[in-house]
């Protein structure tokens, strides 16, 4: 079960003409589908657009109303692959997944699907992870929609556009056989806004009321040859020339300001804002989005549609292309559009702008001033904020004099998946250091202060495969990290069936704390049934014993002596081949979700509970803080001294701790220091507790030693 | 023009922190008082503990039902409200122009979560509070700076709702107050401890409520024996402050004569024309920790002492109600446990080891010090103080320390700046077994490679203190590998050489 609960946005789901939606982006699209009759739903976690899934899981009485069929995909290949639905029936389909890389993963079918086309409008809802906060490679996923010829929509960042342009989405992808794809940014999938909302369609054909034939043999709809050779024309000469018909009479983009002037503005939808914001500073368009320069939004960023583009930059001068990220696609298409229209409209973009990075307010200020320079236009506001901010950063950096240390998130407290790379620390001490292939997942914190372990990331679930070579050409065996999720998504094949088949002498740790954590504790196929989720308890050693996989062993990752000396045994065994360790330990977010609300009603009903937690005496402790280069656990932390003598601070454990027991593991396993202690704290004790206590205590007074506890009276 | 700009609010929090939450009470006070309003978050993977920002933009009802265009970044120097949960993230909002002294009304907690670099520097990595309260001042139009964590801690609440109650109170939005509280009834989550947190906050923002100040301790102690009071006429009055803490560490650690023999140390150096103040405290203050090493035995009395107890209930926040156990964890290796032994025997012992290659192996235990025989076990090794002049290891520490106050002294003649840096070097060897090997492996390679050259005339003497201060700096820079010392070693062979002087 997922991290959040949707508990009142589900209810929103069921909003019907004349009520108002109100939500953040993402969950509109989700609103949006529906709206649209989707007869399947699927895809695969990731930050920003796991909550559209999410919410869908958490809303099956809605799903069955509707006849909505839901797929929580195992990768994103599997949820381009189930658009293939749309090819034969008219069937509306969407599905969801972050980019690029899960476009990367999907992109074998979804070329599949693109040379065959659809009939049932198919959309593709992808999480532009670009810019601040993204967590992976920066790439552009408008080269799939090039290549592929996939329409890509890229709408203004509110909701009643972006609502707006999934319900024409579908309708574009019917009109031209063509599966759409939707991008919308960090930034717009979690905008919280609002838009008058519309009933719920259910779909003709769905789980509800199923198609009762399958589709006619019909070869032209296999991606097969020589069908390919024909649908490659017929992307070409039919189905693009459709699409910008219907996106010219949809009005998809959107002309806004004077119609005249010197100079005009294209836009990606997605910028308008930001671009919308500085043009305001200076002075030449208002909070409302009144732009005082003839203004081309591009709804959607391919196709364009050539007689837009000319007729929109005929009779200017000069126009500049606010387009983020890089290659600069719709430049160089522009410009083309323009010598062939034998234009002299002069293009600006990235010139004045950067080819790299978000393109923030600041950005687009810098850029908008030299634009503006050059075609003797004045901005004297946006100059001032420009050196006003300047000067800040200036005056700000020498008060400060040094840097601020950064802050990059790490393992949660309690985190099962520390302990590894403490012993794996500790093992580096001991044995000298091995190649790491680190992984996408949790585990890549793993990556940062104070373990910084990993030689290289190749993409989720790659680590083995990334290792292959190393563990051909290097005297060690190399460490793979994996998680479970990575496992599932693709690590199983891509990594564990080659290195058994191709017998690579190597090392894989596969992190089994049961969920898809990073993304927001989704379930995968390993989850246990047990937790109220969608998990159906996949055995992850079965499946490595059914590969062949000849050493595999299993360890609590809390023990770190245990994980040293099974990692240690599987670095130096004489036996060749996969050796495969299983961490198990559940991810402690989803454990503490469970187990402190339950603590909590125990403890209340006068009930016999324990729970344990460390604590660090002050006194012996000497500040050294190496028990913090082997955890960096949020809970241990620092704080000052109250030993004059001693003014560094000394470690310490905050009230946050769960009590996972890495402290004391690690106390031991590296001979750090006598200063941490294991508290066990009984709640409501019982008679035996009590009397135990009565006779220590008195016991210890006798030794000269305080009684350990004022005594608790009996409970009633 | 008929514009309207809309109220630009920030939030910086942490994972964890409630920062969402905060961000959708004030959107729906805000939405509830007829306003427009919009937000939007970058929480990425920052919801695993990463620094995280919610950006709001509000557009007061006289807009009429047009529907504005709002801004998902913020702009620097265009924030009208900054919330931020803790002082170093604030810190960084100034550094990226979201507070400004021409617009920006500034609410932040003072109270420090460390980051990793912080937590793990060797001495103390902190950045310094007083600098960043500083600039914060210095950079807002307005700010509300104040241990919002202890305020929400002894309200029994949370840290979010303290915020917005501040929030409220300040008035720096177009919402009533009553907006806010609904919007905490409405939200229907621990409504009655969140309203605490907001009237909490509500008050310190309005004047009704100070803030919490974190208590201060050190105030100079009374002489109260003769020892003591000897401290007290032999030293400059701050170097005494921390002599007679020195002197009664040391009477509890050993006994009276070996504080003496600790007095005795200082007075040697106190004669010296060039032992200044600030030079004696640190001696004082370092001669101290080194002279109280912590051996089992005083591990042992530490554990056991009274009082530790209550500390511990009421550090773990355990209600009285409940019984605790404590286990203490333990590994000592055979260096320390053969070093309580006489050195003649325990360096044979040692080296036998060593021949053996046991050396890294210890003993795990867990003592539990809330039951009879745990507690026995370790009374009884605290109970042997008086034989510990006679351990290994205490003729070890005697050997370094007299090493130590030699070389201090020889530079003290010399160059009264580099004395200061040879006495500071002593913080190179704290903590236990690996920890202390190595810093003492680091102070031996200053002694040898750095001090001694100095005091011996082979290394120019303009360089001495800072050479001795950068050789410090760059062993506690990388506690693990000692590159930086190594390197700094090497370039020192680089120096100009001059021709000795003799000392006079």
């Amino acid at each position: 079960m997922a991290e959040v609960s949707f508990h009142s946005e589900i209810k929103s789901l069921s909003l019907g003409n004349g009520d108002t939606f109100r939500g953040e982006g993402i969950l509109g699209v989700t609103k949006a589908l529906l709206q649209s009759g989707v007869a399947y739903v699927g895809g695969y976690q990731g930050a920003p657009v796991s909550h559209l899934l999410d919410v869908l899981v958490q809303s099956e009485d809605l799903l069955a109303d509707l006849g909505v069929h839901l797929e929580t995909c195992t990768n994103e290949a599997a949820a381009a692959a189930m658009l293939g639905a749309s090819i034969n029936y008219p069937l509306r389909g969407a599905v969801t997944w972050k980019s690029i890389v899960g476009t990367n993963v999907a992109a074998d079918a979804l070329s599949n699907l693109a040379s065959a086309g659809v009939i049932g409008g198919a959309l593709i809802v992808v999480g532009e992870d670009y810019g601040e906060g993204a967590s992976v490679i920066q790439e552009r996923t408008h080269a799939f929609a090039l290549k592929s010829s996939l329409w890509l929509l890229d709408p203004r960042p509110e909701l009643p556009t972006i609502v707006h342009m999934v319900e024409k989405g579908f309708e574009l992808s019917e009109a031209s056989n063509t599966p759409v794809m939707l991008e919308l940014r960090i930034r717009a999938c979690h905008v919280y806004g609002s838009f008058e909302a519309k009933d719920n369609v259910a779909a003709k054909f769905s789980a509800k009321h199923r198609i009762p034939t399958p589709a006619a043999f019909e070869y032209d709809r296999l991606s097969h040859p020589p069908a390919t050779f024909a649908q490659e024309k017929h992307k070409t000469e039919q189905r693009l020339p459709r699409a910008q018909k219907f996106i010219l009479e949809h009005k998809l983009n959107e002309i806004l300001g004077p119609e005249n002037g010197d100079v005009g503005i294209i836009v990606q939808g997605g910028l308008f804002n930001v671009l919308n914001g500085r043009l305001a500073l200076a002075g030449l368009s208002d909070s409302f989005g009144n732009v005082k320069l003839p203004t081309l939004v591009l709804n959607v960023t391919y196709p364009l549609v050539p007689e837009q583009i000319a007729k929109f930059c005929a009779g200017k001068k000069s126009i500049l292309i606010v387009e983020e990220g890089n290659p600069d696609f719709i430049e160089q298409a522009i410009g083309q559009i323009l010598r062939k229209a034998d234009l002299n409209t002069k293009i600006f973009g990235k010139d004045v702008l950067p080819s790299a990075g978000e393109y923030t307010p600041l950005v687009v200020a810098s850029g908008l001033v030299k634009f503006f320079e050059a075609n003797g236009l004045k901005a004297p506001t946006l100059n001032g904020w420009l050196a006003e901010t300047e000067a800040h950063h200036k005056e700000v950096a020498s008060a400060l004099g040094n840097p601020l240390p950064p802050r990059p998130p790490t393992f949660c407290t309690g985190c099962p998946e520390r302990p590894v790379f403490s012993a794996m620390k500790l093992l580096k001490k001991e044995m000298g250091p091995v190649h790491v292939a680190a992984d996408i997942g949790c585990h890549a914190f793993g990556t940062f202060a104070p373990f910084s372990q990993g030689n290289s990331i190749l993409g989720y679930g790659m680590s083995l495969a990334s290792a292959a070579a190393v563990s051909g050409t290097q005297k060690r065996r190399p460490i793979s990290i994996m998680g479970d999720g990575g496992f599932w998504h693709n690590g199983l094949l891509s990594g564990v069936a080659g290195a058994v088949f191709n017998k690579d002498d190597s090392v894989l740790i596969v992190m089994n704390n049961g969920y898809s954590s990073a993304t927001g504790l989704q379930d995968i196929p390993s989850s246990a049934p047990e937790n109220d989720g969608r998990g159906n308890g996949l055995e992850i050693e079965s499946a490595l014993k059914s590969l062949g996989v000849p050493w595999v062993k299993r360890q609590r990752t809390y023990g770190v002596v245990g994980m040293m000396d099974t990692l240690r045994d599987a670095l130096t065994s004489d036996e060749k081949g996969l050796k495969v360790v299983i961490a198990d330990g559940e991810c402690q977010l989803a454990r503490q979700r469970r187990v402190k609300p339950a603590f909590a009603k125990l403890k209340g009903e006068g009930k016999r509970v324990e729970r344990t937690r460390f604590w660090i005496d002050p006194d012996v402790c000497t500040g050294d803080h190496s028990c913090i280069r082997l955890s960096g656990c949020p809970s241990l932390t620092i704080k000052p001294n109250e030993d004059p003598l001693r003014p560094d601070p000394v470690a310490h454990v905050n009230n946050d701790c769960v009590g996972c027991g890495l402290c004391g593991e690690v106390a031991h396993a590296a001979q750090l220091c006598p200063s941490f202690a294991e508290i066990k704290v009984i709640e409501n004790p019982n008679f035996i507790d009590r009397l135990r206590h009565r006779i220590s205590s008195a016991l210890i007074a006798l030794l000269g030693g305080n009684r350990p506890a004022p005594m608790p009276a009996p409970a009633e | 023009m008929n514009d309207v700009r809309p109220v630009k609010l920030l939030i910086a929090a942490l994972g964890g922190e409630g920062g969402g939450v905060l961000a959708s009470w004030i959107t729906n006070a805000a939405v509830a008082a007829g306003h427009v309003a919009q937000r939007t978050s970058i929480p990425g993977v920052a919801q695993r503990t990463g620094a995280t920002t919610y950006y709001l933009e509000i557009v007061p009802h006289t807009a009429n039902g047009k529907k504005p265009v709002l801004a998902l970044n913020p702009a620097p120097g265009e924030v009208d409200v900054m919330l931020a949960s803790e002082l170093l993230e604030t810190t960084r909002a100034v550094q990226a122009g979201s507070i400004t002294r021409a617009r920006t009304h500034l609410i932040a907690s003072t109270h420090r979560v460390f980051t990793v670099d912080e937590k793990s520097a060797m001495a103390d990595g902190r950045v310094d509070p007083e600098k960043m309260q500083e600039v914060l001042r210095k950079f807002s139009k307005s700010a509300l700076l104040a241990d919002l964590a202890a305020t929400a801690r002894e309200a029994g609440s949370q840290l979010n709702a303290v915020m917005l109650g501040a929030l409220a109170g300040s008035k720096a939005l177009p919402v009533g107050d009553d907006f806010f509280r609904a919007a905490i009834r409405a939200e229907g989550k621990a409504v009655a401890a969140n309203l605490r947190g907001f009237e909490a906050g509500y008050a310190l923002a309005t004047g009704g409520l100070k803030a919490v100040e974190t208590p201060f301790v050190a105030t100079m102690p009374r002489a109260e024996n003769e020892i003591e009071a000897r401290a007290v006429r032999a030293l400059p009055r701050d170097a005494a402050e921390i002599a007679l803490e020195g002197v009664r560490r040391l009477t509890d650690y050993q006994n009276q004569r070996y504080a003496a023999l600790y007095l005795e140390r200082l007075e040697r150096f106190a004669k010296h024309k060039a032992a200044d103040a600030a030079f004696m405290q640190e001696l004082a203050r370092l001669l101290a920790v080194r002279m109280s090493f912590e051996d089992t035995i005083r591990v042992a009395q530490l554990k056991i002492r009274k009082g530790r107890l209550e500390r511990l209930r009421r550090e773990s926040g355990t209600d009285a109600g409940a019984l605790i156990q404590v286990s203490e964890f333990m590994k000592p290796g055979p260096e320390e446990i053969f070093s309580m032994l006489p050195p003649a025997l325990a360096r044979r012992i040692l080296a036998w080891i060593e021949r053996k290659g046991w050396s890294e192996r210890s003993i795990k235990m867990k003592v539990s010090t809330t039951g009879f025989f745990g507690f026995l076990r370790l009374r009884l090794l605290a109970g042997l103080r008086w034989w510990r002049p006679r351990t290994l290891r205490y003729e070890e520490e005697k050997v370094w320390v007299e090493r130590w106050l030699d070389l201090t002294e020889r530079s003290l003649l010399r160059n009264p700046e580099a004395a200061k840096a040879v006495v500071a070097s002593a913080a190179l060897i704290k903590g236990y077994g690996e920890t202390m090997k190595r810093g003492l492996k680091n102070w031996d390679l200053l002694a040898k490679f750095v001090i001694e050259p100095f005091l011996e005339g082979k290394l120019p003497a303009a360089h001495f203190a800072d050479a001795v201060t950068q050789g410090k700096i760059a062993a506690l820079k990388d506690p693990e590998g000692g590159k930086p010392l190594g390197a700094l070693i090497e370039s020192l062979k680089t120096l100009p050489r001059e021709r000795p002087i003799a000392a006079e």
